[in-house]
């Protein structure tokens, strides 16, 4: 079943949580200062940017502590007479089994607009008066319009987790899942959320879910997709350039090394240049820059770099005789650099069955995996026995015949004619 | 049933068993008789008995015990200069022991060497031959650098003619208990041209159905073996859909991990056979294609390279269309 892993491996204990270490501690002793009475401030302010753990650490508290909590999201409850209907319930201290109460109101920065008149100030009424803990939480504790509410709480503001943290919310969520991440690719994920320890976990799940390995391949693709509104003005100034100078240039301004934005540039090319003599000679130009690629790798010249620069940007301007600039056209993600990690386990299971056949077929692991593996796929795809025979024959392991069987049904009909 | 690949069960094992080559055969034998072989370079397309024969003959030479004589490398999986250094000059150098002097060392698809390493194995061939002949094997003995290929004495194989390639088939099918049918005798000669490895592993995955093989059957076997639909390719950037036409190219060359040259070659072969294509034209793509291919060799990556060449097929489809 399809489940978001922020919900599923939210943490339960503050123990699990992951940085803010004093702001929780605060919260922790301000909670049970309420045991010896009530204090000064009956209510307390969490502020902090999204995503960093304010209600999880509410949610985890009242779980460590045994308390009932009563939660509401400030979104469904705009309007002064919902929120006060609420507030009765911050006026009996306690259920009716002895657990003890705690009332969360959540996102409180949402009932700022102008239709929820009067909803901050009911919010502050309550919290003036209430007899069980209340905390609030909102993102921007300094929107003027939650100015009063915020002089009678107890304000603590949560801060982004360091990355290293993040990383270990993140290894726990893997080794629950039973994948197994490299180090460097949960780090460039966590780096990358900046704190934002939910969209770090979505984007690991979006990366992971269903894999058993995680590799830094999977996931530093990733980095581009935030720099779309960058790429796409770089792009436009390399296609639609007058001048070879203001295309040249445009490798400066972009913050992606030469290589990728080539990947960008070969992507998006055909998307704009419509025009066959044009597309023509820019590709015509691209192939030239890599061209010079290959005599770099080769010769280790790297002072050839500027010609690869010039082809890719100055050369694909240039070729735009007929083509006019034309109107939006979105932006692609060079497909090839997905592509490249996706099949990239397919490619390792076929040299390694490649490698098989070698030993068999007198033929190099190559050749074996272009001319041989295909027709030995066909006898896997329709043949059980035969395919069992092969297989012993040329000593192929599960996960291979697996993959060549292209089904588990077929797999467990070979499996079952191997003796 | 089979066992095994029939490509290698019907391996023939002698020089005497080799149904086609007649010319290079008699010569080996001859080594065979004489106790003495040269170093040898066997070219020629795949599948056309260059392997087979080397075997053959260390098998005739040296007797049952051949292993103990001969060492196999493939030039494509260890193509580098250490290869050379290492495991060939250590084999090379141990003198053989038996009533013949010296081992036989198959290097197989040497044209995939890189320049150093044949530098340094012209140097090993000289030192070591009178305790190693070398038989290297090549798709196109071109690739092999001149001072080696003087060293050598060379042998040119060629594809099966149909009748041998037809006759050796059907005595396969008999034995494997096969029904060929005519018609798809034809098409498996159609789709293999005389490349004999590749029309058995025809024949053997269309038998896998255990039905009579059509010519049907051949056709859809070589289509699911090679996904890697050039013509498709081809015609969508003539008719000018170059996106189309990329999206083509990326499934060969990443999903189904075909090389650039293979792709290559097989837009040559396809250029010529298209028949909406004036004349004229081919040569002017021969050489646009010509020029893709030199920059292959010299280390372009693939999916760009064949992409220009794509990009140039739309422009020529857009002019011929506007020619007339």
């Amino acid at each position: 079943m399809y489940a978001a892993w922020s919900f599923k491996h939210k943490p339960k204990s503050l123990s699990q949580i992951v940085g803010n270490e004093e702001a929780i501690q605060r919260l922790v002793g301000w909670v049970k200062s309420w045991e010896k009475g009530i204090p000064k401030r009956r209510a307390a302010f969490l502020y902090g940017p999204p995503g960093i753990g304010k209600t999880v650490t509410v949610e985890a508290l009242a779980n460590d502590l045994n308390m009932e909590l009563v939660e509401r999201n400030a979104s469904d409850h705009r309007t002064e007479e919902a929120v006060r209907k609420f507030a009765g319930l911050a006026s009996q201290s306690g259920t009716l089994f002895g657990k003890r109460r705690l009332i969360l109101f959540d996102e409180v920065d949402g009932i700022t607009g102008r239709e929820d008149r009067g909803g901050v100030g009911a919010i502050t009424q309550i919290a003036k008066a209430a007899l069980v803990p209340i905390i609030l939480i909102a993102n921007n504790a300094y929107d003027q319009r939650l100015g009063s509410l915020r002089y009678y709480c107890e304000a603590i503001e949560f801060k982004k987790p360091a990355a290293g943290a993040v990383m270990k919310h993140l290894k726990r969520i893997c080794d629950r899942e039973g994948i197994k991440a490299d180090e460097a690719a949960l780090k460039f994920i966590a780096q990358r959320s900046e704190g934002d320890v939910r969209s770090a976990v979505n984007d690991l799940q979006a990366l992971a879910q269903g894999k058993t390995t995680l590799t830094y391949d999977d996931v530093s693709w990733l980095a581009y997709r935030d720099r779309k509104e960058a790429i796409f003005n770089i792009l436009r100034m390399i296609f639609y350039g007058k001048s070879a100078d203001q295309a040249k240039h445009a490798v400066d301004m972009a913050d992606v090394d030469p290589d990728m934005l080539f990947e960008w540039i070969y992507e998006n090319l055909p998307h704009h240049l419509r025009d066959p003599h044009d597309l023509a000679n820019a590709m015509n130009s691209l192939a030239t820059a890599d061209l010079y690629r290959g005599r770099i790798a080769r010769t280790q010249n790297w002072v050839l770099t500027r010609y690869v620069i010039d082809f890719m940007t100055a050369g694909v301007a240039m070729a735009r005789e007929k083509t006019q600039p034309a109107g939006f056209v979105p932006l692609k993600f060079p497909e090839r650099i997905k592509l490249l990690s996706q099949t990239r386990a397919e490619r390792h299971m076929k040299s390694a069955i490649g490698g098989k056949i070698k030993k068999r077929c007198h033929i190099s692991a190559k050749s074996a995996t272009r001319d041989i593996l295909p027709y030995i796929r066909i006898i896997f795809e329709d043949n059980a026995q035969n395919a069992a025979h092969l297989a012993q024959w040329l000593d192929l392991d599960e996960t291979m015949i697996e993959y060549m069987a292209g089904s588990k049904k077929q797999t467990k009909a070979i499996m079952k004619n191997i003796t | 049933m089979s066992f095994e690949m029939w490509a290698e069960k019907y391996r023939p094992k002698a020089l005497n068993e080799m149904i086609n080559q007649s010319e290079i055969v008699e010569r080996l034998k001859s080594f065979v008789k004489n106790r003495n072989v040269p170093h040898c370079i066997f070219a020629g397309p795949p599948g056309t008995g260059k392997t087979t024969a080397a075997l053959c003959l260390a098998r005739d030479l040296y007797g049952e015990t051949y292993r103990e004589h001969l060492m196999e490398l493939n030039a494509s999986d260890e193509r580098g200069i250490n290869m050379v250094r290492e495991t060939v000059k250590t084999f090379a150098r141990i003198k053989s022991i038996g009533e013949i002097p010296f081992k036989i060392l198959i290097l197989d698809e040497a044209d995939n060497m890189t320049g150093d390493a044949q530098q340094a194995l012209r140097r090993t061939m000289e030192r070591f031959t009178e305790t190693c002949r070398l038989v290297l094997i090549a798709n196109y003995s071109g690739k092999i650098i001149e001072p080696i290929q003087s060293r050598c004495a060379p042998f040119r194989f060629t594809y099966l003619r149909k009748e041998d390639q037809d006759e050796y088939l059907c005595s396969i099918a008999e034995k494997e208990k096969v029904k060929l049918q005519p018609d798809g005798l034809e098409a498996i000669f159609e789709v293999s041209g005389g490349d004999l490895r590749r029309a058995l592993n025809a024949l053997q995955a269309a038998a896998s159905l255990g039905k009579p093989i059509t010519s049907e059957m051949v056709y859809s076997v070589i289509g699911r073996a090679n996904p890697a639909d050039v013509r498709e390719m081809l015609n969508l950037a003539m008719k000018g859909d170059f996106i189309g036409s990329r999206e083509k190219l990326r499934e060969m060359t990443l999903k189904y991990g075909v090389a650039g040259s293979d792709i290559i070659r097989q837009v040559h072969i396809e250029i010529f056979k298209m028949k909406d294509v004036p004349e004229p034209w081919k040569i002017k793509l021969a050489d646009v294609i010509g020029e893709v291919d030199f920059r292959l060799v010299q280390g372009a990556d693939d999916e760009v390279q064949l992409s220009s060449l794509l990009a140039r097929l739309v422009e020529a489809g857009y002019d011929m269309k506007h020619a007339t």
